[in-house]
């Protein structure tokens, strides 16, 4: 399936990257190496990859600026890999822009299976409709846009997947479970804090008024839920 | 110091109440008992001068009424001399006239005067005499009349002024209580405010007990207290910097650790890719290596779990959870999926507030537990039990000897019959962290003997419900 897919890894411990590598490209994966954030940056501007995978303990430039410079020119989906999962960086990282995050060590398989998830399209089939409409909102699964009052927003692809399954059934409430099987294809232990940050950073983008959204609406204490 | 067995331990407070009050009482039962003796004196003095002079002037009055130097009782009836006196109540007077008795009062007659008083007068010498009769205090005064050969003796009865006297001592012991109470209750407000600042240590100290480690106590401008305060947060800031250090040292830990771990993990996935290649000899090599990798891992982590709640820095991340739905998840994705899980009915739809990846470890480590101990877990009981929930997973094994139900909770520890058997492969954390996770979700966690009188140990871990916090 993946063949030709092109993973930017960026790390700079040397036997982690190699040892990495070698696992991921069993999985199929084309993997392009950096060991730098700078390095990083030079990479992807000379070819943007199809998955970005930051350590966020980098000399020189750090995770989250390497993760923020991409997010600027590109809603390419990025792996975070953190050392601990109880610490700020997790929120920080995703608030920087990435999709998902993994702390060390993982199994690189696991790694693929989250890869293949964030890949994952969307299909009109999905959503029911070619052509969702919400208020001012409006979005086109198959074309993966998203227009507010006719003007067209970018949106990551984890942003839009999202957006998306909201849409499915307006006014119906989603658990944060229940989203993060959907759209990241985790189980019941999955983190809630990848749907509540995405949330936040969707909000950012669709609502007229981040702060008090008129979309994507929280319903206390069971999730979250789209209406126009 | 040695103290008395027989007394009990006091705290501060009370013994400096109690030597306040020992000293009230003391110094007003001084006070009471000197102001009584004064006026007993003072109403004595008073009373038998009173008496003397009176019997005095009565004495020349009978002397003058009687016919003097007569033996005779011609000229004046001395009984009607008697009666035309001035005597008071409570005064008797008694007439001695040539051997011949007269009371006025036939009840004190001359049987009541003291022997050796009437000696004394009847031989020239007036004199006075305090004596006891029928229960109350008499005083007699004798003065002698050469004249007629006889005497005159008042007899005055002194019970009124032992009266007065009683009430004055019941109205000192009064005020003597009354101050002994007060003393008490001054020496219980100033112990108060002894402690005081005592009490804000301890506060302090408390505070520090339960993660606070920031916690100081104001800086005192009292000479006395000031070298406390300040002894008090040197100590609490030597304290905050070691377990800053601690917890500096385990993220150092973690990162060290966690890079060839993650190293070795990629790798080892590389080789079992591999497997299908490898000759036999080579497999089993890999095979053990990917389980102590694994092994190595789980330590790691145990590890690391620990020390952050040794360095106070442990964080749950707690959500409103569905019980019975968090402990199938956890029993699906352990080790052990086919163990079977009796759920109460009335538990449906029941919510704890949990840190659902924390407390699956908790419930694996349980089940993991009984498959290294226990020969594999039998059943995992879910019920309600009042405001709480309780989750029970029960095993096989030999069960937990009563000794060592609180030992095997402690860290490295696993027991004095666990740690014998062979081929175990646990390093005796496990059971630690679910005793230090539950104890942060604000329940308990026990083991006892398997229901149903079988062999085998049941762990039981309880956890308030919503409802209940």
């Amino acid at each position: 399936m993946s063949v030709g897919t092109r993973i930017l890894s960026v790390e700079d411990d040397e036997r982690i990257r190699t040892a990495v590598k070698l696992a991921l490209e069993d999985e199929g994966w084309a993997v392009e190496e950096a060991d730098t954030g700078e390095e990083a940056l030079n990479a992807f501007q000379r070819q943007p990859a199809d998955v970005v995978l930051i350590d966020i303990m980098l000399p020189g430039i750090d995770g989250f600026d390497v993760c923020r410079a991409i997010r600027r020119v590109s809603d390419v989906p990025i792996v975070m890999v953190t050392a601990r999962a109880d610490t700020h960086d997790v929120v920080a990282g995703l608030e920087a822009g990435a999709d998902d995050y993994l702390t060390k060590p993982f199994a690189p398989k696991e790694l693929s299976a989250r890869i293949r998830a964030l890949l994952r399209r969307v299909r009109s089939t999905d959503s029911g409709s070619s052509h969702l409409r919400f208020g001012d909102l409006e979005i086109i699964p198959d074309e993966g846009v998203v227009r507010r009052g006719g003007e067209e927003i970018h949106l990551t692809k984890t942003e839009f997947r999202l957006l998306v399954e909201l849409a499915t059934s307006p006014g119906r409430v989603f658990s944060r479970e229940g989203l993060l099987e959907r759209v990241w294809g985790y189980g019941y232990f999955g983190d809630g804090r990848l749907v509540d940050v995405h949330v936040r950073r969707l909000r950012t983008k669709v609502e007229a008024d981040p702060a008090n959204p008129r979309h994507v609406v929280t319903v206390r204490g069971l999730g979250y839920k789209l209406q126009a | 110091m040695r103290r008395l067995r027989f007394l009990p331990r006091l705290g501060l407070r009370a013994r400096i109440t109690i030597a306040f009050a020992v000293g009230a009482l003391l110094m007003s039962a001084v006070l009471a008992g000197a102001a009584l003796g004064f006026a007993r004196q003072n109403l004595l003095d008073q009373r038998e001068s009173s008496a003397t002079a009176r019997t005095y002037q009565n004495a020349q009055t009978v002397n003058r009424a009687l016919p003097a130097g007569s033996g005779s009782t011609d000229g004046g009836d001395p009984a009607d001399v008697l009666a035309s006196l001035q005597t008071p109540s409570g005064s008797n007077p008694v007439l001695l006239v040539n051997g011949r008795w007269f009371p006025l009062n036939p009840e004190f007659g001359e049987d009541v005067i003291p022997a050796s008083l009437r000696d004394m007068v009847r031989s020239g010498q007036p004199a006075r005499m305090r004596f006891d009769h029928d229960g109350t205090t008499q005083l007699a005064v004798g003065v002698p009349l050469p004249a007629v050969n006889g005497a005159y003796f008042e007899i005055v009865s002194l019970g009124e002024l032992e009266q007065t006297l009683e009430s004055i001592s019941i109205s000192l012991l009064a005020a003597a209580l009354l101050s002994t109470l007060a003393g008490a209750g001054v020496g219980w407000w100033a112990a108060r405010r002894v402690l005081r600042p005592l009490r804000g240590i301890g506060d302090a100290a408390t505070a520090i007990a339960t993660g606070h480690f920031d916690t100081r106590v104001e800086a005192s401008d009292d000479p006395d207290l000031a070298p406390l305060a300040a002894s008090f947060n040197e100590m609490a800031m030597a304290l905050e910097e070691r377990i800053e250090r601690d917890a500096r040292f385990a993220s150092n830990v973690s990162h060290e650790l966690r890079s060839p771990l993650m190293t070795l993990a990629a790798s080892i996935e590389v080789l079992e890719n591999q497997r299908g290649d490898m000759p036999d000899r080579a497999k089993a090599a890999l095979d053990l290596m990917v389980a102590d990798i694994e092994r190595f891992r789980q330590l790691v982590e145990d590890l690391l779990e620990i020390s952050r709640f040794d360095a106070g820095v442990m964080h749950l991340d707690l959500e409103e959870v569905r019980v019975d739905e968090l402990v199938m998840a956890a029993v699906t994705t352990s080790t052990d999926v086919d163990v079977p899980v009796d759920i109460d009915a009335d538990l449906a739809g029941v919510v704890v507030r949990a840190d659902k990846r924390r407390l699956s470890r908790v419930i694996a480590n349980l089940l993991d537990n009984a498959a290294k101990y226990g020969h594999g877990a039998t059943r995992v009981e879910l019920r309600k039990n009042g405001d709480a929930v309780l989750i029970a997973v029960e095993d096989d094994g030999p069960g937990v000897t009563p000794e060592d139900r609180d030992l095997i909770f402690l860290r490295f520890n696993r027991g004095t019959s666990a740690g014998h058997r062979r081929g175990i492969d646990g390093v005796g954390l496990g059971l630690a962290l679910v005793a230090e996770h539950i104890r942060l979700h604000g329940g308990a966690v026990w083991v006892e003997n398997r229901t149903g009188d079988q062999p085998g140990a049941r762990f039981v871990i309880e956890l308030p419900t919503e409802e209940a916090t």
